[in-house]
């Protein structure tokens, strides 16, 4: 299924409070999650505790998805973080961390690790 | 009990009452969860208090005089260094850097960038109203938020200005009315009351909205019946009605705008709407607010204005500013350059991992006090003191007013500022002669 991506800052998914006080696990634990619309939830069958891959050109990632009533039917919303930055894209001179397409299905692969993450960025 | 100013944020409260014997902080009241948690990063158990230098995949503790004479090492084996960050930097050490930036031929740029800068280089061209917390505090009776959710961004905005009873709004919340504009119906619609406006707007559209109020301000019964980007017709004319007949009023501008914007056009049609707005009103007027989140994202743009006359990136060469129209998206895509100094801020989780994996490649000095995703890729971390706590530091508000940060207790390990860091690689650099 088709969303757009929009990237926000929550006070309870606070990827610099992680980093703080937290460790890898926490940081998994709140940041590899996603919100989107019952509507679309029901759309992609999504079961309680279910996983969702979510990908376009950039990058793909996996995560927790939650159903929110707050998120407008048609977009999945991210807290700011480096999961969220492997989708995020640059045109031209612009970053764009908002109103990105991504592709989303369900899956059942586990979430994917900060570990992972730092060691694409690396290159291993 | 004694009064200091908080830099948890943008806001930087200036009522916050502290105890402290001077060793550490007993007792904090006032502050919100972001500014506790800026006082609670003191003892976090992911502080870093020592210099440490990646060998493999490990970091190692090293003295300060090793850690100082690899930076000269890394920088004099550079030809082509770039510094960034800087937003949670004191304005001291933002001149200190500007001046290494100078000293070594390097470009340096801050976070604003690529969040609050934007508006300032497209108002060179058209001007824009600015006010000042006090004046929204006195004498605000619309404020809107934009692309904004300071409820969990900068969560003691709305106290400070909307439930607040100013000299010439005595009667405080009941007089001011509240618009929100947002896709995503985000925690601060909860403080919406009756008065108040709220427009869920279709993710993207911000611009045609913009557009149709614009035509709506020119020409009367412009807006198409059917609405515009998911907006009725009735609100649209119900907000231009607050917006015409304001005898004050403020937009603070949220990241829901100040990052999402191709080519600025939609900052460049709100400023316009500004202008449209004030040369037609006959009582008021509009101002705008940048929320930008760290706590001295404004003050790198006044510091560069005052020291070189330009804002935004600043590529050096032969210690003098040149036009080189970059930016640290363009300069990190295009691999234009051999090595970064980041101070204060995460790039490797914040940036998109195209720019990330590239900045990687790189040698990466990095300066700051916790562990981020930039540590675990850095290749040598020098921590400095926390300003506003442990070290005293100019900063200016989210309103472009400077506010004296002070200390309050003595940092860990004796760490240095950023700005006595700074300043000790750029003794060290003209020691050696380079």
């Amino acid at each position: 299924m088709e969303l757009i991506l929009n990237t926000v800052r929550k006070i309870d998914y606070d990827q610099t409070k992680e980093f703080t006080f937290g460790d890898a696990q926490s940081l998994e634990e709140h940041l590899a999650i996603a919100f989107l619309n019952p509507k679309n939830a029901k759309e992609l069958n999504l079961t309680k505790d279910a996983h969702i891959k979510i990908s376009n050109e950039e990058g793909a990632i996996i995560v927790k998805a939650t159903e929110d009533e707050k998120t407008p039917v048609g977009s999945i919303v991210l807290p700011v973080s480096i999961w969220a930055n492997q989708i995020t894209k640059i045109e031209d001179t612009e970053i764009y961390y908002k109103n990105v397409k991504v592709n989303v299905k369900t899956t059942k692969e586990p979430i994917t690790k900060y570990k992972d993450i730092i060691n694409k960025i690396k290159g291993d | 009990m004694r009064r200091y100013t908080c830099s948890g944020c943008s806001l930087l409260c200036d009522d916050i009452m502290i105890r402290s014997d001077g060793l550490f902080i007993d007792e904090v009241i006032g502050a919100c969860l972001k500014g506790k948690e800026r006082f609670d990063q003191i003892t976090a158990k992911n502080r870093i208090t020592s210099p440490m230098i990646r060998k493999g995949d490990k970091l190692s503790k090293i003295s300060w005089d090793e850690a100082i004479e690899e930076v000269v090492k890394i920088i004099r084996n550079s030809s082509n260094p770039l510094l960034y960050g800087f937003s949670n930097s004191s304005c001291g050490a933002q001149s200190k850097a500007i001046e290494l930036a100078r000293s070594i031929d390097g470009f340096i740029d801050s976070n604003a960038s690529i969040c609050q800068g934007k508006v300032l280089g497209i108002a060179n061209e058209f001007g824009f109203n600015l006010t000042t917390l006090t004046e929204i505090i006195n004498k605000t009776d619309l404020i809107i938020l934009w692309g904004a959710n300071p409820a969990e961004t900068i969560p003691r905005l709305l106290n400070k200005t909307l439930f607040s009873r100013g000299k010439f709004r005595m009667t405080g919340r009941e007089i001011k009315t509240l618009v929100i504009i947002d896709p995503v119906k985000s925690a601060s619609f909860n403080v919406m009351g009756v008065r108040d406006i709220a427009l869920q707007i279709e993710p993207g559209k911000d611009i045609e909205l913009i557009q149709a109020l614009k035509e709506e301000c020119c020409q009367a019964d412009s807006i198409p019946s059917e609405g515009v980007a998911g907006i009725d017709q009735e609100d649209l004319k119900r907000i231009l009605l607050h917006i015409m007949g304001t005898e004050n009023g403020v937009i603070f501008l949220g990241q829901g705008i100040l990052k999402s914007d191709k080519e600025n056009r939609l900052i460049r049609e709100i400023l316009e709407f500004i202008q449209i707005i004030n040369s037609k009103q006959e009582k008021g007027r509009m101002s705008l607010i940048m929320m930008g989140g760290h706590y001295n994202m404004a003050g790198f743009d006044h510091v560069s204005l005052s020291l070189t006359g330009q804002v935004g990136g600043l590529q050096f060469k032969e210690q003098n500013v040149i036009n080189g129209n970059k930016s640290i998206v363009t300069k990190i895509n295009s691999d234009d350059f051999d090595c970064s100094i980041i101070v204060g801020t995460d790039p490797i989780s914040h940036l998109p991992s195209t720019l990330s994996s590239k900045l990687s490649k790189r040698p990466i000095i990095l300066i700051d006090n916790q562990m981020t995703g930039t540590a675990e890729l850095a290749d040598l971390i020098l921590p400095t003191a926390i300003t506003g706590i442990e070290c005293e530091g100019l900063a200016f508000r989210l309103d472009q007013v400077p506010i004296h940060l002070e200390k309050i207790l003595d940092p860990p390990s004796n760490l240095p500022s950023d700005e006595d860091l700074l300043n000790q690689i750029v003794m060290k650099l003209n020691e050696k002669g380079t």
